[in-house]
């Protein structure tokens, strides 16, 4: 299954609902795919570990929710699909529309490979939106999906003295996932805002058209909320300590409050993960509802370089079920096009994936981003790893600084090895408050491969090959 | 943080900064030094201070970790083995007594 030849029909990059379903469909059809997955197991991060669980810890698929168990299903038909599954792979690179080849820069166990395929599907996902605040970097102060992950793939529990704060359905879920594992958190400190009418009416033609995701929304959110200790209109969230977390701080009906703990676990919904898809210089826009740049899509995912489509949360996020949708959809429309180049005609939406779509809206509207992190005040760090402050960048914009790109300059702001993955959304937004345009119109950074962390000697080892004989070279790796 | 893992099916052992510990095989280096009480992985270049995982999904960067004969890794996406050395990072401007904030400005 691991085989090593450099060229297929279709390289997937992400086994998450989006990327599995796409590689099946193809794979099942007689395209030669490849799946290649940062991860170590298929699933992505919804269904992560879902084989493992349930091959060694049967006990904790209840607890973790039928949702979550759907997974093998997937991962089932994917092993028996025929498509090639290459785990563990980084891809640092999808060579430029000036190059005269498509091809993809990979990094396996430490060595550096190129791939050529003739299509290209980025299923690359969701990530947690960026939360900066005060404390946010100590050790102790984790994103709500991260200890989700650690739950799934490992089956580590936060001490009852875990304390979440934020907002989305991700933290309601997780809430109730730990309750059913015995563990009722200190307190979930509630950013949201009160439903409005306008909410209300959303959520109720939500009800209608989508009852079983709403009902299962519900589930969470009164399942969460049931015995335990929730605030809701929390604001000026705050992380205490020294080398570690020792209390959380709020305030809630005009008032302050601290808690002791050594676990706090914020979210503040996701976003699409799009680094790969701008690096390949595919046309990006902001969107102001969901709050997150988000890829130019025609048909189901077509882009705008000819040879990429893009399926899943990272076209904009719609959860796994429209996902897996999204997922048929985009075979089926790569499959024509590799068959006479040619942008084939699109299949009209289902009417599942249109309900889903106003689900999605009742969900944009009822969990918007928290305004704290929006707007961080001046002393908060916004770039993690050159401790950049939302002062520093709220100065350099007063003094003409017109973008991000440009701020690099003055600030080394998302300079730093996460390539601006924990800031890109906070900088653009500071920066178009400052100077009173859209974020659309400040931009975004510009992302340049490597978008992985790749060393000298991994590529100057790749060049080598490149120079000898390619098939050989190949042949030998493969052995 | 998190509570520690008891009765441990097919542990493996590995070190990190000279301690002996023990994990789950199959668990990631972040999920491993994390279920064993370690809190924090490495320093900030830029101020020292103390950094542990935040996302676990490979974007933020903040488990760095070196592994013999691997380099820097980041924790959350490799898989701990039997024998696994792990160190800290060191940021070596912090040897040299400077503050790099500083030395960027001159």
């Amino acid at each position: 299954m691991t085989t090593q030849l450099p060229l297929c029909d279709v390289a997937v990059i992400g086994a998450g609902p989006a990327g599995l379903t796409a590689a099946c469909e193809l794979a099942e059809s007689g395209r030669d795919v490849v799946v290649l997955d940062e991860q170590g197991a298929p699933g992505g991060q919804i269904y992560k570990g879902v084989e493992k669980v349930f091959a060694d810890r049967p006990q904790d698929i209840r607890p973790l929710g039928r949702e979550y168990a759907e997974g093998k299903t997937l991962t089932r038909r994917f092993r028996q699909s025929g498509a090639r599954y290459q785990p563990g792979v980084s891809v640092w690179q999808i060579t430029s529309d000036q190059e005269p080849d498509l091809a993809l820069g990979l990094i396996e166990n430490g060595s550096a490979r190129m791939l050529h395929p003739k299509h290209v599907i980025l299923a690359t996902g969701a990530m947690e939106r960026p939360t900066p605040f005060e404390g946010w970097t100590l050790p102790g102060v984790m994103t709500v999906g991260a200890a989700q992950t650690l739950l799934k793939s490992s089956r580590l529990l936060p001490e009852d003295d875990v304390v979440l704060a934020g907002t989305g359905p991700l933290l309601y879920l997780y809430v109730m996932q730990l309750k059913k594992f015995g563990i009722r958190p200190q307190a979930i400190l509630d950013t949201g805002p009160p439903l409005s009418l306008r909410t209300s009416l959303l959520g109720l033609r939500a009800l209608i058209t989508c009852p079983q995701a709403m009902f299962q929304g519900m589930r969470w959110l009164w399942g969460a909320g049931v015995k335990t200790n929730m605030t809701r209109g929390v604001d000026s969230l705050k992380a205490q300590g020294g080398d570690h977390l020792s209390s959380v701080s709020y305030e809630a009906r005009g008032r302050r409050h601290e808690l002791s703990t050594s676990l706090l676990l914020v979210h503040d919904g996701v976003i699409p993960n799009t680094w790969l898809s701008m690096s390949a210089g595919i046309k990006h826009h902001f969107n102001e509802t969901q709050n997150c740049w988000v890829p130019e899509i025609q048909g189901a995912g077509l882009t705008s370089r000819d040879c990429i489509s893009i399926v899943g949360d990272a076209a904009g996020i719609g959860g796994a079920e429209v996902a897996m949708l999204q997922g048929e959809r985009v075979a089926r429309e790569v499959d024509a096009y590799l068959e006479d180049h040619q942008h084939p005609q699109t299949s009209i939406e289902s009417g599942v994936l249109r309900r889903q779509r106003w689900m999605r809206s009742f969900i944009d509207e009822a969990f918007p981003s928290t305004a704290q992190f929006q707007s961080p005040e001046n002393d908060i760090v916004v770039c993690r790893c050159e401790e950049v402050t939302a002062g520093e960048i709220r100065q350099v914009t007063e003094r003409g600084c017109m973008g991000p790109n440009q701020g690099k300059a003055f600030t080394r702001c998302g300079m730093g090895p996460c390539m601006g993955r924990k800031c890109g959304l906070t900088v653009s937004r500071l920066m178009a408050q400052v100077r009173g345009v859209s974020v659309q119109e400040v931009g975004h950074y510009r992302i340049r491969s490597p978008i992985r962390p790749i060393t000298v000697g991994q590529l100057a080892d790749m060049e080598s090959i490149l120079k000898g004989d390619n098939q050989s070279v190949l042949s030998a790796n493969s052995s | 943080m998190f509570r520690l893992r008891t009765n441990l099916t097919d542990p493996v052992t590995f070190s990190f900064e000279g301690r002996r510990l023990t994990a789950s095989r199959g668990d990631t280096l972040a999920a491993a030094l994390l279920a064993s009480g370690v809190f924090i992985f490495r320093n900030s270049p830029v101020s020292s201070a103390p950094r542990a995982p935040f996302c676990m999904i490979g974007n933020c960067y903040e488990c760095f970790v070196q592994v013999e004969a691997m380099g820097v890794v980041q924790a959350c996406l490799t898989e701990v083995t039997e024998g696994m050395q792990i160190t800290k990072v060191s940021n070596q401007i912090d040897e040299l007594g400077m503050d790099i904030k500083e030395v960027s400005k001159e």
